[in-house]
């Protein structure tokens, strides 16, 4: 039943809400966002800087997705893999508040804002974490909710939280 | 879709075709953005509660997007071949809500759909339009394994915008993009 990839790490009794984690920075360049809007999302504004200039985005600026993915590395590198992490549930109030565009520099913080048991699974609990991405200005870019669930140590002692 | 806002039906499902994930892809993807054992390890990911390894939701996710893309810019060619102007879709604000309901696999073929359930005019930038997108993505046994609510902007057609906002937008080029994207 042990599982040797998480048996040392932090599990869901060790968290606490408030935590933060810092994430980042990581500079994007141009040819970082042709590569993601090349495989993902092939639209004028993300692989061409003329046409970009002449959109909504006034610029050559990364895929949402791709702002998306590189936060989600970032709390991979410094989180998800520190804690007995079982994947995500899913996540809620995803804002693309401002493009990130060519050449910006993207950090951030990820704060625990909830902890509960799951109803059905005993052995697991759900860690939501809060996402705020922002740009070298500090301007903000992304923010989101994640529901991400983490294993209990021992699901025998009772928890109301 | 590519039809104007106007035009634009409530609760016609657009199936957006479909994607086998290999082994391969999914640790590539994985490895790049969401390295945890069970995207990427197949050997680990067999002791996680999965039993195997599974791909990165914000893999399924982009996969979808991709399709979704592919679909528009078909439809686009397709109107102007038939000799009109397709409607313009405008960048995403944001994401309701996103559920992971079961795991993809490697081998598993996902099969992606999108609906409008909802419309209306913008408050915020004028001559858009806001569409409420529902994505939802079965697997090949047929149980739903990625469903979002995705807003996104679609121009409006018969928007005539008055003299005095035509005058403002021309002296606000860019910050017209800010204007547009910034929500408190």
């Amino acid at each position: 039943m042990t599982n040797p990839t998480t048996k040392s790490r932090r599990h869901f009794e060790d968290l606490q809400i408030g935590e933060t984690v810092a994430l980042g920075p990581i500079t994007i360049s141009k040819a970082d966002i042709l590569a993601f809007a090349t495989e993902f999302d092939p639209l004028p504004f993300h692989l061409d800087e003329k046409a970009a200039r002449e959109s909504l985005l006034g610029g050559l600026a990364a895929s949402g997705w791709q702002t998306g993915a590189l936060s989600l590395r970032m709390l991979a590198d410094r989180f998800l893999s520190t804690i007995a992490s079982m994947g995500s549930l899913g996540f809620t109030d995803l804002k693309w508040k401002r493009p990130l565009m060519k050449d910006d520099t993207l950090s951030g913080t990820a704060s625990i804002t909830a902890l509960r048991r799951s109803s059905t699974h005993p052995d697991m609990g759900i860690v939501t974490i809060a996402f705020d991405m922002r740009n070298q200005n500090d301007q903000q870019v992304m923010t989101l909710n994640l529901a991400n669930l983490v294993e209990i140590r021992d699901p025998s002692i009772g928890g109301s939280r | 879709m590519t039809r104007w806002f106007e035009e634009i039906e409530l609760s016609t499902i657009y199936d957006l075709g479909s994607h086998t994930f290999t082994e391969a892809e999914i640790i590539r993807f994985a490895t790049l953005y969401d390295p945890q054992y069970f995207h990427t390890d197949p050997d680990a990911a067999r002791h996680s509660h999965f039993g195997g390894l599974v791909a990165s939701g914000w893999h399924t996710v982009s996969v979808g997007h991709r399709l979704m893309v592919d679909r528009l810019t078909a439809e686009e060619d397709i109107v102007r071949t038939e000799g009109s102007e397709p409607g313009v879709a405008g960048p995403s604000p944001g994401v309701n809500r996103m559920n992971f309901s079961a795991p993809v696999r490697p081998g598993d073929t996902v099969r992606f759909t999108l609906s409008v359930t909802n419309k209306r005019k913008s408050n915020s930038i004028p001559g858009w339009g806001l569409l409420f997108n529902l994505i939802e993505a079965h697997n090949q046994h047929g149980n739903l394994v990625y469903s979002a609510d995705l807003v996104s902007f679609s121009k409006l057609r018969d928007f005539r915008p008055t003299l005095r906002l035509r005058a403002a937008m021309a002296l606000s080029r860019f910050p017209v993009f800010n204007k547009l994207m910034v929500r408190k």
